[in-house]
């Protein structure tokens, strides 16, 4: 559960663009308070020896007010700041360096917390690395570099140039570092959203495609139903309908979680191919179809595979019965060389150009999509007038099950 | 010049109906028995033949089945079976006892027609289902093909391929692979002839004595012959 607290945890938070930049605002409030945390335990000593102890602090003030201002509202806003607010942010570090000669002691610019200004400027730069607009940052930490040369004017002898110097390089190294891993960051993010995004649209599809595969030969059957025919070849097209009935119940039912160990049993039995390619012929009795197995007689293959054949075995004869007028068909399976398999369906009806032809869902989802998630090839081909020749085949990686392994299955 | 052909068949329908409905064809002898044939000799391209020809009532004893083409051959016609016949082994059998045709009473009539046509010009029609056989038995070494042209014409058939197709496939033209087809099956059916039951059984796993009434020479003379069922 995320409670009110929990929101505010880091490790509760989305790994989305919108959680990162939420991020970034703990950050920035955490490096703003962090800083005035380490100012106050100074501020009473920098009143006693500043020259103008009411200007020093007002500009403790103004830092504390400021740090306080930001933090609450990159908190609210849940990102860091815009543009105006960071200008702003900005202008004041350097005017609270360009104010540091008047209000610190000499020889206290350097090396002390009294002098707050250059730790507190760290401070802002830090914040700036959120800023969207380059020119305002890069503008911005220009503005703090001259404005802390001109803080240290007069102050720096021999002794502490390398310490000036080293201060001056921490900002400028700490404004690329910090802003290099803000945008490093805000990349990630966006590509985990776009991931997010994709993955989601692909999900859809495939629900799509997944229906279209489940539907598609059950509408073919009940268009064909609503066709004039005899009783007979009614009744088999009603046996035909039962199937797809089942087939499309159970899809929308969906799969329930002890329904997934039964898939896992089902996907490691096997069916007999020949008497599967079989049984789906003699649906089509009127369609004249010549099965020639024997080449292919042992050969078995997964359920899941074998299933996914009998469906676009379906639809592909589904086809040829509605659109081919073919006067002959013949089904053939052959096993080749290391278990591989081809499987050739060929009608010689009246054909299609498949340059000028969109294929329909049958062809295009229950037959080539289905067959090659499976890792099966499917060829088509066809020419007007010619007939229809689809090979679908299995490589020897996608061989069939070795044709001992399992006796026990025969058409499922 | 339309090609003659005669037409046996215990069906009287049929055998009036034939020459009007195939106008392609010259229909000069329409007899109900073999052994009629035997008497008239008449001159002719082909013969049409209908394997059931016995039947209680007219022609109880008659020749059919295997015994008939037998005997047309040794009287030296090309016979053509018509039949509605759809037993693969039954049709392989037929092919065996040198019919140079099988043609279904089940196509329709103008397709019918052509393949009559074709093998009365000389050509070959072997049923899909039989090619199949064929192609089992080659590549199971019972029956041997001389070239890989012939193997590679084999295999595009039994996968019910047009002669356009294959030829696409092996850069020969059409009349070239009927040619091929022609020697192919006139040699497949010798070979075929010659293979004892047996082989075949084992060749196709099946039972041991499946074939037998289909290739025993004495059974093929019994006038219930075709209705063994392999139980297929």
């Amino acid at each position: 559960m995320r409670g009110r607290n929990g929101r505010w945890r880091v490790a509760d938070l989305p790994t989305t663009e919108a959680g990162v930049e939420r991020a970034f605002s703990y950050f920035i409030a955490g490096v703003r308070l962090g800083t005035i945390a380490q100012m106050i335990p100074a501020v009473h000593i920098g009143i006693a020896t500043s020259p103008d102890e009411a200007v020093y602090l007002a500009c403790w003030a103004a830092a504390a007010f400021a740090a306080v201002t930001v933090s609450a509202v990159t908190l609210a806003r849940r990102r860091p700041l815009g543009a105006a607010s960071s200008a702003a942010d900005f202008a004041l570090a350097c005017v609270l360096l360009v104010l540091g000669p008047q209000v610190l002691a000499p020889g206290e610019r350097l090396g002390t917390w009294v002098a707050f200004q250059p730790a507190y400027v760290l401070s802002v730069i830090l914040t700036a690395s959120g800023v969207r607009s380059r020119i305002l940052w890069a503008g911005g930490l220009l503005g703090i570099v001259v404005c802390y040369l001109v803080y240290l004017s007069g102050e720096v002898d021999g002794d502490m140039t390398s310490t000036a110097i080293g201060n001056v390089l921490t900002f400028v190294v700490y404004a690329l570092v910090a802003r290099m891993f803000f945008g490093y960051t805000r990349r990630i993010a966006h590509d985990a959203d776009a991931s997010r995004a994709h993955a989601a649209e692909l999900a859809r599809r495939e629900e799509e495609r997944r229906a279209q595969v489940m539907m598609h030969n059950g509408v073919a059957i009940m268009r064909l139903l609503t066709e004039p025919g005899t009783d007979a070849a009614r009744s088999q097209l009603i046996d035909q309908a039962e199937v797809e009935l089942r087939r499309m119940r159970s899809y929308l039912r969906g799969r329930a979680p002890d329904e997934d160990r039964a898939a896992a049993h089902a996907s490691a039995r096997s069916v007999v191919l020949a008497a599967m390619i079989k049984r789906v012929c003699d649906r089509f009795a009127d369609l004249n179809v010549d099965a020639l197995l024997d080449l292919g007689a042992d050969l078995k293959l997964p359920a899941a595979q074998a299933e996914a054949l009998e469906r676009a075995l379906e639809s592909l004869l589904l086809n040829v019965r509605m659109h081919a007028r073919a006067d002959a068909v013949v089904v053939h399976l052959d096993q080749g060389a290391a278990g591989s398999w081809t499987l050739t369906v060929r009608d010689d009806g009246v054909g299609f150009d498949p340059a000028s032809v969109t294929t329909g869902v049958g062809l295009r989802e229950v037959v080539v999509g289905e067959l090659r998630l499976r890792g099966l090839d499917v060829e088509i081909e066809s020419a007007v007038g010619e007939g229809t020749t689809v090979t679908i085949s299995s490589g020897p990686a996608q061989s069939a099950v070795h044709a001992d392994r399992d006796t026990s299955t025969g058409a499922a | 010049m339309r090609p003659r052909v005669a037409v046996v068949d215990d069906a009287s329908l049929i055998r009036e109906s034939f020459g009007l409905l195939m106008s392609r064809l010259d229909v000069v002898a329409a007899v109900a028995t073999v052994e009629e044939l035997a008497r008239r000799r008449p001159v002719v391209d082909v013969v049409l033949l209908d394997l059931h020809l016995a039947n209680l009532e007219q022609q109880p004893d008659v020749r059919q089945g295997i015994a008939a083409i037998r005997a047309l051959r040794g009287q030296g016609y090309r016979v053509c079976v018509y039949s509605q016949e759809e037993r693969r082994f039954v049709l392989a059998a037929c092919i065996a006892a040198g019919a140079s045709g099988v043609v279904s009473k089940a196509l329709p009539t103008a397709r019918a027609e052509q393949l009559v046509l074709d093998v009365a010009s000389g050509g070959t029609v072997v049923p899909q289902s039989v090619v199949g056989i064929l192609e089992v038995l080659v590549r199971r070494d019972c029956i041997t093909l001389l070239s890989e042209r012939q193997r590679q014409l084999l295999h595009g058939r039994a996968r019910g391929l047009t002669y356009a197709q294959i030829a696409k496939q092996l850069f020969v033209s059409e009349s070239t692979l009927r040619g091929y087809w022609l020697d192919l099956t006139r040699s497949l059916s010798d070979s075929l002839r010659s293979l004892t039951p047996g082989e075949i059984e084992r060749a196709l796993g099946l039972a041991p004595g499946d074939l037998l009434e289909f290739w025993s020479g004495d059974a093929t003379d019994v006038k219930d012959w075709w209705r063994v069922d392999t139980g297929r």
